[in-house]
């Protein structure tokens, strides 16, 4: 063994019992029926060996599919959502304008906000003698009191509102920092040669921006799916499960069910799942 | 193709004046230089010329056509930058005919016969990323010229090019002005490419156009010390003095003939129209000697604060502080205003 290995080495085996070790410990459980009023510790886990049964459960668990499907519909509508308004926004911020440094300020306060706290802030925007209502009734002939958060589509809609408002900001400022180091000579070259505003565009800043919307695209879509402290606390998941996105549906499967060892053949499942996806999506992007 | 007239242009940045109300005539097919040091407003007036900015007051026309109000996209300028602004994540290819493809223009074989003329067809399809400053230029020219414009607008292009290459560029560069036989501005601060490759030289200093003329007009008739100071390399001796009973006196220098009346005058004279000679009109002692190389550089202290700079054989060999002498006949010297700096007209040649 060589010195630097060797001195490398305490530090190497605790990454290794960091990450392998919890690792091994859910592959173990998964391949039980433990749960944590079994009355025994986890590493007699065996003695409720069922092999792969949590495992051939998944294709049947309706709820799971359903939570993933709407996780999947949140990732569709916020990311492009955020992407648009972000990359608008980004455009008008590369020009000055009068009150610009206070717009950008006010625009990115939102990011800020504790996740919690803007879940809160929602929660009660959307109650129903709240001022989302108040401000539809000044176009409605009739006080619009609309139960948001317990209407099954209406609470899934409030819910990406929130998402919306708290993350645009981040999409802004990562765009923002790929529009202004877009050269300005090859904008002026490009008018000079005729190139409508539309086509510098296309042709100049969207290819030069490539990498960073890439970027910002995948930060975005990995958070997501990973959507929870802003929803949990405006709708808890429901109106029944009406808001279970993938993450809360863990929740409340390790909170309340207390399926430990169906909680754990799932997270590997998914980890399992996307780690290939994620592959797929790096190997499509390379391209 | 097309001439450009400039009618008292003026632009001014809030407070700043940077033009001051500038009349030019470049004639169809001219190679103009826009010559001064930084911040003379040569640039200002390019871009105003291209339409990159507003100018504060005044007109511009391309021939008969006034295009102050003509956004910088429809002028048909072709505009090389600084940097050249080559889009580098295209290949040549992409570059060459990106007008023509933005105007939905087929480019058909045209894009072809540029890259024959510049010498890239064998480059055609590489990425533009990476091609050495010589190719970048031929690019960006290329990339204007096929959209055929009348007016070819220069920003300092050489000027990121390290010196021994750039004999080489001003050599392509004017050979390039020659088969596109377009208009031709030229912003430059270097006097020695002004003077090799335009047609006519347009000396600007503090936002005012100091004189318009050929390169030989403008060395050999300065119109004023700016002039005459900023051309030529060495700059022309400017010696403050006075006029007296028609001869010319400063400390060391006695120089009689001249027409003017008595007063504080600057004489000037190049460095090379003096010779080193037993006897002449200014005898003073030697301050350095430097070796050109084809020549050498006497430089002779006159009084406290004012030198001369004269040329000698190469093998002239002089102690530092020895007095010497040297031909400087009325008839090689200018003569400018002592306040003004203004060519006095009773100045030869």
């Amino acid at each position: 063994m060589t010195l630097g290995f060797r001195l490398t080495l305490p530090a190497q085996v605790l990454v290794l019992f960091i990450s392998l070790f919890p690792l091994l410990m859910q592959l173990y459980i998964s391949l039980t029926d433990w749960s944590p009023l079994a009355g025994t510790p986890w590493p007699r886990a065996w003695e409720f060996w069922n092999t792969f049964a949590n495992y051939t459960d998944i294709p049947g668990d309706t709820r799971l599919w359903a939570a993933l499907g709407r996780t999947a519909l949140v990732m569709a509508v916020c990311v492009p959502v955020e992407f648009l308004l972000g990359l608008g926004l980004g455009l008008l911020f590369v020009d000055d304008f009068p009150g610009k440094r206070l717009a950008y300020s006010l625009l990115i306060m939102p990011m800020m906000v504790v996740p919690a706290v803007a879940g809160y802030m929602f929660f009660m925007l959307f109650q129903s003698g709240g001022p989302v209502n108040d401000i539809l009734s000044w176009f409605s002939p009739t006080p619009v009191t609309i139960a948001w958060l317990s209407d099954p589509t209406l609470a899934l809609v409030a819910v990406m509102a929130a998402d919306i408002w708290q993350w645009t900001p981040l999409m802004f400022l990562i765009l923002l920092a790929g529009l202004v180091g877009v050269p300005q000579d090859q904008l002026r070259a490009a008018t000079l040669l005729g190139a409508s505003p539309w086509q510098r565009f296309r042709t100049i800043v969207l290819p030069r921006m490539k990498v960073i919307i890439t970027i910002a695209l995948a930060i975005r879509a990995i958070e997501a799916f990973k959507i929870f402290d802003t929803l949990f606390i405006m709708t808890g998941g429901g109106p029944g499960v009406a808001t279970e996105t993938i993450s809360v549906y863990f929740y409340k499967i390790t909170t309340q069910d207390l399926v430990w060892g169906y909680v754990a053949a799932l997270a590997l499942f998914i980890l399992v799942a996307l780690s290939i996806a994620a592959v797929w999506a790096m190997k499509r992007m390379a391209k | 193709m097309s001439a450009i007239h400039l009618k008292s242009l003026v632009k001014r940045f809030g407070p700043f004046t940077a033009l001051k109300t500038m009349d030019m005539e470049i004639a169809d097919g001219e190679f103009m230089a826009l010559l001064g040091p930084s911040g003379c407003g040569k640039s200002t007036t390019m871009n105003m010329i291209a339409g990159m900015e507003a100018p504060t007051e005044g007109r511009i026309l391309f021939g008969d056509r006034d295009v102050t109000q003509v956004p910088m996209g429809q002028r048909g300028v072709g505009f090389v930058f600084q940097n050249y602004a080559i889009f580098t994540h295209m290949s040549v290819r992409q570059n060459l005919d990106y007008g023509l493809r933005m105007k939905g223009v087929d480019p058909g074989p045209k894009t072809a016969a540029m890259a024959e003329l510049l010498g890239l067809t064998d480059l055609l399809d590489r990425p533009s990323a990476g091609l050495s400053v010589n190719i970048l230029q031929r690019l960006a020219i290329g990339r204007s010229a096929i959209m055929e414009p009348a007016i070819f607008l220069l920003d300092e292009p050489l000027s990121n090019v390290d010196a021994a290459f750039r004999a080489v560029m001003r050599t392509e560069l004017k050979a390039l002005q020659r088969q596109f036989r377009q208009t031709m501005v030229y912003v430059t601060h270097d006097q020695l490419e002004a003077m090799t490759m335009a047609d006519r030289i347009a000396v600007m200093d503090h936002g005012v156009l100091q004189q318009v003329g050929t390169p030989l007009e403008i060395y050999d008739r300065p119109a004023n010390t700016f002039v005459a100071s900023f051309i030529g390399s060495p700059a022309m001796n400017l010696i403050p003095g006075e006029i007296r009973g028609g001869a010319f006196t400063a400390p060391g220098v006695e120089i009689p003939g001249f027409a003017a009346a008595d007063g504080p005058v600057t004489l000037g004279f190049r460095a090379e129209d003096a010779q080193v000679a037993a006897s002449g009109e200014i005898q003073a002692p030697v301050y350095s000697m430097e070796l050109l190389g084809d020549s050498s550089m006497a430089t002779l202290q006159l009084g406290s604060k004012s030198f001369a700079a004269i040329k000698a054989a190469k093998d002239f060999k002089v102690e530092i502080g020895e007095n010497l002498a040297v031909r400087a006949p009325a008839r090689i010297c200018h003569l400018f205003d002592a306040q003004t700096g203004q060519r006095l007209s009773g100045a030869k040649p």
